[in-house]
């Protein structure tokens, strides 16, 4: 019967479930269609809320179109509404129509992590005393493993989503999307600062080193990794980054834990 | 192993990025960085353009319900939120924190 009901809730033939009646002798069909066209509506609401620059780039006409094909293909699995849209990338990628809009997928991604960022549970950076007993024990250095903030989270993109979405805030300005190059490639590194959700533009060297340390490899492996896809990698500058977003909570060397 | 990263370079490395990220933030060593400093700055968001970044259903963005509601806040560029017009403040500019209005 429920399973029924939700699937009626997204079909699109107007049929209504069975068993239905209603208590005034009114059609069911008819005040079925109302429920359901609420349903929808407030899912595509959802998601014009969560990817407000995907929808700016588009346009509400052909966003909310794109939405509704995306509510129909993947209804919400939980009843957290913040949190719907985990696929929606997934979906840009695969939707023919926005075919000519290569970033598009990529920029939801970001602005899908930014809403997990925001929820995901505190963390307190390492103070200067803990990063101090570290570094103190030069040796232990290469098998050093970092525990990173839990909001943290790299996306690699082939497209310049941090910059066209950075273009789109109100802070900027249009002449930031006249100039922008969208094929150039871009990495975003997400991360919540007290209640502030930041994203950064980082070198693809950058964002390999810190998405091999949320792997769990060794500080060493993951400078190895960094280097290996981009020469020019620049471990100074990429750790003091995530000691300025207060990334790192907690680092293990083989001798001691920080947290 | 491959010991192209020796323990050595590590320690240098960790401890330049202890002194820049202590270092007062400047365009320059902001490590490519690009997002602009901002602060919350309540009432001077014009009626329905206050900011919320929670994602749906915990909406609270776009609802505030009057001009310069003084417990409804914008992201501005750090540093101009108390050189901003509002007329509900009792200082007559933006404030870090909520306030309660005064009548315009």
């Amino acid at each position: 019967m429920s399973a029924d009901f939700a699937d009626a809730l997204l079909a699109t033939d107007g049929g209504c479930p069975p068993g239905l009646t209603t208590w005034n002798g009114s059609a069911p069909e008819k005040r079925f269609a109302v429920y359901r066209n609420n349903v929808v509506v407030g899912l595509i609401d959802a998601l014009a809320d969560s990817f407000p620059v995907t929808q700016a780039l588009v346009g509400e006409e052909f966003f909310r179109a794109m939405a509704r094909e995306f509510v129909r293909a993947e209804p919400p699995r939980s009843p957290v509404l913040a949190l719907y849209g985990d696929g929606f990338g997934d979906f840009i990628d695969r939707f023919a129509p926005v075919a000519a809009l290569p970033y598009l997928a990529d920029l939801a991604r970001l602005e899908y992590l930014r809403i997990l960022a925001f929820h995901a549970a505190d963390a307190s950076p390492l103070t200067q005393e803990a990063l101090g007993g570290v570094l103190a024990d030069e040796a232990a250095l290469p098998l050093a493993r970092f525990a990173l903030h839990p909001s943290l989270f790299v996306l690699a993109s082939a497209h310049a989503v941090v910059s066209l979405w950075a273009a789109h805030q109100a802070e900027s300005d249009a002449r930031q999307l006249a100039g922008l190059d969208t094929t150039r490639a871009e990495s975003a590194l997400v991360c919540r600062r007290e209640l502030a959700v930041e994203a950064f533009r980082i070198a693809p060297g950058a964002a390999c080193f810190i998405a091999a340390l949320t792997r769990d490899a060794s500080l060493g492996a993951a400078v190895e990794q960094a280097l290996a896809r981009d020469a020019d990698f620049d471990l100074a500058a990429t750790l003091a980054l995530l000691l300025r977003a207060g990334a790192i909570v907690g680092i293990t060397t083989p001798r001691r834990t920080q947290a | 192993m491959n010991q192209t990263v020796s323990a050595a370079s590590l320690a240098l490395a960790f401890g330049a990025a202890m002194s820049i990220a202590a270092a007062p933030v400047s365009a320059a060593s902001h490590g490519g960085a690009m997002k602009a400093e901002t602060e919350k700055c309540y009432g001077v968001a014009m009626k329905g353009k206050n900011d919320c970044k929670a994602g749906a259903g915990t909406s609270c963005a776009g609802t505030s319900k009057m001009d310069h509601q003084g417990n409804a806040w914008s992201m501005v560029p750090k540093g101009t939120c108390e050189k901003t017009m509002s007329k509900t403040s009792s200082t007559g500019k933006g404030q870090l924190m909520e306030f309660k209005e005064k009548k315009a």
